[in-house]
């Protein structure tokens, strides 16, 4: 969110398609992303993936490469540079191209779907974005992986989960999927795919090998949906949150996979009761926070840990921080606890 | 221009944004998505305003939205300066008519008119800093929020100004607002590429000898400077560089080094280097071009695919540049002079300008230097 953000219209914060489906975009590591558009754009974007990977301790950098726009493409048309950019990405090798658009580039009002279906030797595929002009963030993470949805072929179903529209930016995003995969575990269930993390062009095919789809929130349901639509795989709506929540997260997969969840969902129980004793020196505390937040469906998870633990909310409370996204699972409640335990005892 | 893989320099809209942020009393306003906005935001940590236009905004005109957002940002005292953003400069409205109403200073420097140096100068000419015959002292120039040493750059200068008995005059860019028209007849530069055009130039604070040679003008420009102490600190200073890298190269071969930078700050690496340490320079990368003839090759390197080939056909041990040199510098060792610096925390404000600066930079070579020879293969 942005520091000092006009009050007027909170919609106005929704971010750059671009960016949203570059995320998704750049994760597919044999691919070239072309971003038809002024250099700076794709400075932006890679000097925000690239902070990004290094956050995540990946030294690898994501291949964007820029249509290059200046005043002479603004004024006369940039489909030509675009073809440029395209043709210089092909002769890399890479094992698909994907072309992203801009703002100003549809604002000239260039046609990038007609240049993309040149004819080139590698699946060069456009992906509906336009800067602000095409949306939200979320509008470009969706529309990435939907297109890229459409790459895949029917395969049968090897019993698998494929983990759904992770927030590749996201700080904790391995952490986030580590907690995952842990409570998979506890029901003997293996990952299919992640995607899109971190995979190759002919792993988005077998994206139809799941038996069930986990989406990292309800903003890719969209995705879901079309993912059922497409290989019939049915989908869990979003990563779980909050005490009670991550024990019926397990439930609900143990049902849609037919498998027993008695065993992992009391292992889990006994976790989160260990972990509950390990701040009990914070029990009865008295914290405030963000009026912004409270009240907000995502921070629900707050009321289930106040009241394992007899936290109350009061104004005159301690600040304690709050995470950008709800914390996911148990793992993700005790990283929270421990920084709700510095921010009391400070 | 040609297609570049991912380009490592900042937009035209950005250098503006820079520039303006910089001074204590103006509002920054950037005119244009969200997106656009994010980006100077992060990067230059300072309180920067958006309009944060909508497709609405495009179809039917966005003269209510700025309108909206000024009118919500006045009010505190401080001048408003708007930076258009690349569909609002294509839009066809008149921004300036649109704006005419209110006390506002318009930047038109979208992304595509060009880098990052380019949008900071159109903010500095609209600005357009005065010198003030009645101010003494000497200006500061080539100060950026973007730089990561534009902080050190400026306590460093500001210091041996104070050792020359020297008032600071205006700094370019980082002061007061109401400043801008009282710039001090002379100025003094911390980079060159940034260089502001205000008063009589005395030169740069980048590396010994070109120190020495400002302050002995600083010397003859004003009555009041007393530079000895400045000078015998550069000739002390670098004493102590000539044998910290004598100690070095008892045991070690010279690095070979590849630089990228922005051309002054390479340049500046590039001569301390081969000076003190005998270091073969192997390529310079330049962000923003050729400004100067140098005795090393140098190459203009906009795009990380530039960089990797100037890396791969050199081979050097030192890779001085930026975060995204450090992800393809291969085997090589590794410091970082050029923004953006991500990855590491950093909060001491290091200089590269002035003594204190050629200290850092020796003393991170070495170091980096020392620690790849020691460590096991």
């Amino acid at each position: 969110m942005p520091s000092n953000p006009s009050r007027l219209n909170s919609c106005r914060f929704e971010g750059c398609t671009l960016t949203g489906a570059l995320t998704v975009t750049t994760s597919v590591r044999d691919s070239v992303t072309v971003v038809h558009g002024p250099a700076g754009c794709a400075h932006h974007n890679f000097s925000l993936l690239h902070s990004t990977g290094l956050d995540h301790d990946c030294i690898t950098v994501p291949h964007i490469l820029s249509s290059g726009l200046l005043d002479t493409e603004i004024i006369f048309g940039g489909e030509k540079a675009l073809g440029q950019a395209i043709e210089s990405a092909v002769s890399r090798r890479p094992k698909s191209v994907f072309v992203l658009s801009t703002c100003i580039a549809e604002t000239i009002g260039d046609d990038v779907t007609a240049v993309c279906g040149s004819g080139w030797d590698v699946p060069v595929i456009p992906i509906p974005t336009a800067g602000f002009l095409g949306g939200s963030f979320q509008a470009g993470v969706n529309n990435a992986l939907t297109t890229i949805a459409g790459m895949a072929q029917p395969c049968r179903n090897d019993g698998g989960i494929n983990i759904i529209g992770e927030k590749n930016l996201e700080y904790e995003v391995e952490q986030n999927y580590a907690e995952v995969v842990r409570l998979l575990s506890l029901l003997g269930l293996p990952v299919n795919l992640r995607f899109i993390h971190n995979i190759t062009t002919a792993e988005i095919m077998g994206v139809g090998k799941a038996s069930l789809n986990i989406l990292r929130d309800e903003g890719v349901a969209g995705v879901g949906e079309r993912l059922f639509r497409q290989c019939g795989t049915p989908f869990i709506p979003a990563f779980p949150t909050g005490l009670l929540g991550t024990i019926a997260f397990l439930d609900r997969i143990a049902d849609a996979c037919g498998v027993q969840s008695r065993a992992a969902v009391l292992e889990e129980m006994a976790l989160q009761e260990s972990m509950l004793d390990d701040f009990s020196d914070i029990a009865g505390s008295c914290i405030a926070v963000d009026h912004l937040m409270n009240g907000c469906h995502e921070y629900s998870f707050i009321h289930d840990v106040n009241e394992a633990l007899h936290i109350r909310v009061k104004p005159e409370g301690t600040r304690v921080p709050l995470p950008e996204s709800a914390p996911v699972g148990t793992a993700g409640l005790r990283r929270m606890l421990h920084r709700w335990r510095r921010a009391i005892h400070a | 221009m040609p297609e570049c893989e991912n380009p490592l320099w900042p937009c035209a809209m950005t250098g503006a944004a820079a520039c303006l942020a910089g001074f204590d009393g103006i509002t920054v306003i950037i005119h244009g998505s969200s997106g656009c906005y994010y980006y100077p935001t992060t990067l230059l940590h300072a309180p920067l305003h958006g309009t944060f236009i909508l497709e609405n905004e495009v179809i039917f005109g966005s003269e209510a939205r700025l309108h909206e957002v000024i009118g919500e940002v006045q009010g505190t005292g401080k001048r408003i300066a708007v930076v258009t953003t690349c569909v609002p400069a294509i839009l066809g409205e008149d921004i300036r008519s649109m704006l005419s109403s209110h006390d506002v200073i318009l930047v038109d420097s979208p992304g595509f008119s060009g880098d990052f140096g380019k949008g900071y100068h159109a903010a500095l000419s609209v600005l357009a800093p005065e010198t003030d015959p009645s101010v003494a002292g000497i200006n500061i120039d080539g100060v950026s929020l973007f730089d990561p040493f534009y902080r050190g750059n400026m306590r460093e200068v500001i210091r041996l100004l104070a050792r020359a008995g020297v008032p600071v005059g205006l700094i370019l860019c980082r002061d007061r607002f109401d400043r801008v028209r009282h710039a001090a007849p002379f100025t003094i530069g911390t980079d060159g590429d940034l260089a502001s055009g205000v008063g009589t130039f005395l030169g740069s604070t980048l590396g010994f000898e070109a120190l020495s040679e400002t302050f002995s003008r600083v010397g003859d420009a004003l009555e009041c400077a007393d530079v000895e102490p400045v000078l015998a600190d550069i000739k002390h200073e670098e004493e102590r560089v000539v044998q910290a890298c004598d100690k070095y190269l008892r045991r070690f071969d010279p690095p070979s080094v590849a630089i990228f930078s922005s051309f002054s700050y390479a340049a500046f690496a590039a001569r301390t280097l081969d000076r003190y340490l005998d270091a073969d320079i192997l390529c310079i990368g330049s962000r923003n071009g050729k400004k100067e003839d140098l005795p090393y090759p140098v190459e203009t390197a906009t795009g990380l695919s530039d960089v990797q080939r100037l890396i791969g056909n050199c081979t050097p041990d030192l890779v001085i540049g930026s975060s995204f040199e450090r992800s393809v510098k291969g085997e090589a060792t590794f410091i970082g002079i050029t923004p953006p610096l991500r990855g590491s925390v950093r909060l001491a404000s290091h200089p590269l300008a002035g003594t204190e600066g050629v200290l850092f930079l020796i003393e991170a070579v070495l170091n980096a230097c020392m620690d790849r020879q020691q460590s096991p293969s």
